[in-house]
């Protein structure tokens, strides 16, 4: 039978603490989510019963050990339509989902220099070629592929938003071109909330043969995700906005071009053969991208923390959570509250910017946390998405599976207070 | 209506939100970097004094991307005194007010009192709350003690010392520029 809210409430401990004399409520789950008590226990238990070094050594812990670490990535990838099967992989290890990027970016780069050989080529770039992003993304997004443009001479273009701050996918013939190379957008937005018209962005990358890159941090917690179906190249995402540890991130690719794609780190465990004065041969992927010891422990939980999600199912996720957006939507009705970035619940996520006139974020954010309630004030490591809506911050507040309607009606409650107590 | 938290009302006084609102030295001469247009670092100031040195000194808060750039000048001579200090920037009623209430505080003052007061405030934010023990030190700064509240706050704290930080890299700037360097404090 399906939990119910109650229930799932019940799996977080975190949701009994009190702040400042108030019980708890967290609306900083685009942040980070917090976790029910089978992840937290996954990572202990695997440290108290089968930790041992995983892809090395021989004795029983070990196996043991490597049979939870690839049983962890092929729970993930179950979630979000990736291949898993020995041979197959399509998900590698991370730290997050800006180390995916980086890797990803850092690949390209080392691509254009030549390594990887011919294979690799697809991914190199030169003077004259173009990068395009949007001015949605977050910071490690739009730096990795900026320095990347920088390093081998490539354009950085960008996608521009419309009033509600969308991705403009009705520009993709004219901002993608037969020079675009590497095409990187967020699939959904982490300060406006909205979800990015895809298909139109893919269908134009694939036309001009570009690889398309998506950042799926704020969609594979919210929404249900299925990379085949979406048709992209790569994307990354992180556990710990899904309800799985920090510290542990995943990037998804295609597998003939992950087989494709040069290394970018360097070490133990992603190596064949190992010479002083001979080439290296390196692994075939996944292991070819997980040089050094890995979080294993992390990995197993997000494992736990995918399944836990896939039991719930996301139709729920997309459902609980599309009732707890129109809640939280309804502070733009209140006088001097601006919403950036789509004021109806229509394709977006119950992640809610805005500005309140004559506030300050680090104001609002103080006052609405002396209440007990949690959102995130700043720019949110995206600071050309403030510039399109002309301001230098904003506040945040964005819903998990775990929120109540309820809490919701006290978040717009207390932001009805803010300037009246501020007097502005 | 819920109720107001006692340490909010602590942390906003009267004094902080009346002077965030008409803050004292704000004048535009800063990139403004919510802008698309701007370009970052661009700022420029006509001198006023003569037989004075300039000093210029941009801070950041990466916390909430608050930003103020703080400019001086500062008369060649001994003791050396602030003749202008003026600033631009954005960021909450906090560092709004303490920048406001720095510029009454300095402004007309030579440069060893200044670094005093800098002192002084900098033991103020880190009391958590207490204030300091020092009541001299307490009169000296004036309205300046109204942050006391603020120091109880620790992701606040930064938010209070942004302007006198950069009052203090920009006095440091402006001393060398008169080939008399700052005498470093620490």
């Amino acid at each position: 039978m399906a939990p119910t809210l109650q229930q799932i409430r019940e799996q977080f401990p975190i949701l009994g603490t009190t702040v400042h004399g108030k019980p708890l409520v967290y609306l900083d789950s685009a942040a980070t989510a917090q976790k029910p008590q089978s992840v937290i226990d996954a990572e202990s238990q695997f440290y108290a019963t089968i930790n041992a070094g995983v892809h090395r050594g021989a004795h029983e812990l070990a196996a043991r050990s490597t049979m939870a670490f690839e049983d962890a990535r092929a729970k993930v990838a179950r979630l979000v339509g990736a291949n898993a099967q020995e041979g197959e992989e399509e998900l590698v290890v991370t730290s997050g989902a800006t180390a995916g990027l980086n890797l990803l970016a850092t690949a390209f780069g080392n691509a254009s220099l030549g390594r990887g050989g011919q294979a690799a080529q697809r991914f190199a770039l030169q003077p004259g070629d173009e990068i395009v992003v949007s001015k949605a993304e977050h910071h490690s997004v739009l730096l990795p592929f900026q320095e990347l443009a920088a390093r081998t001479g490539a354009t950085l273009l960008w996608f521009d938003l419309d009033e509600d701050g969308r991705i403009r996918s009705d520009m993709a013939d004219e901002v993608i071109s037969e020079r675009t190379k590497i095409v990187a957008v967020t699939h959904v937005a982490n300060v406006t909330g909205a979800i990015t018209d895809l298909a139109p962005i893919v269908r134009r990358a694939h036309e001009v043969g570009a690889i398309m890159v998506l950042d799926a941090c704020q969609s594979v917690p919210h929404l249900a995700v299925d990379f085949h179906a979406l048709d992209v190249d790569f994307a990354a995402f992180s556990a710990h906005k899904m309800y799985g540890p920090t510290g542990v991130g995943f990037l998804y690719g295609k597998r003939e071009l992950l087989e494709a794609l040069p290394p970018a780190n360097f070490g133990g465990s992603m190596v064949e053969l190992a010479w002083m004065d001979q080439p290296a041969q390196y692994m075939m992927p996944p292991a070819r991208f997980e040089a050094g010891t890995q979080p294993v422990a992390q990995v197993v939980a997000a494992g736990v923390a995918a399944e836990w999600m896939q039991g719930i199912g996301m139709d729920r996720f997309e459902q609980h959570e599309r009732a707890i957006a129109k809640e939280l939507l309804k502070i733009g009705d209140i006088d001097g509250v601006r919403i950036l970035g789509p004021a109806n619940d229509r394709d977006r996520i119950g992640t809610v910017a805005f500005e309140i006139e004559g506030v300050h974020p680090h104001d609002v954010g103080q006052f609405i946390d002396a209440q007990g309630i949690a959102i995130r004030v700043g720019h949110h490591c995206a600071q050309p998405v403030h510039r399109h809506f002309g301001v230098y911050a904003s506040n945040r507040a964005s819903s998990g599976i775990y929120n109540t309607v309820d809490e919701a009606r006290a978040f717009v409650q207390a932001v009805a207070q803010v300037r009246p107590f501020f007097h502005a | 209506m819920a109720e107001i938290d006692s340490g909010l009302e602590q942390m906003y006084q009267e004094v902080i939100l009346e002077a965030s609102k008409h803050p004292h030295g704000k004048q535009t001469f800063a990139a403004d970097l919510a802008d698309e247009h701007a370009t970052a670092g661009q700022a420029s100031v006509t001198a006023l004094h003569e037989a004075c040195t300039t000093g210029q000194s941009h801070q950041f808060n990466p916390t909430c991307g608050d930003e103020a750039t703080v400019y001086v000048e500062i008369s060649a001579q001994e003791p050396h005194i602030i003749e202008r200090l003026i600033w631009d920037g954005h960021g909450c009623s906090i560092s709004q007010a303490s920048l406001s209430v720095m510029v009454d505080l300095v402004e007309g003052q030579p440069v060893d009192h200044a670094m005093e007061l800098f002192a002084d405030f900098h033991e103020l934010m880190q009391s958590r709350g207490r204030g300091l023990d020092d009541e001299s030190k307490e009169e000296a700064l004036g309205d300046a003690v109204v942050f006391q509240g603020v120091s109880k706050y620790p992701m606040r704290i930064k938010c209070a010392l942004l302007g006198w930080e950069g009052l203090k890299d920009s006095m440091a700037r402006a001393l060398t520029a008169s080939g008399s360097p700052a005498q470093d404090e620490a």
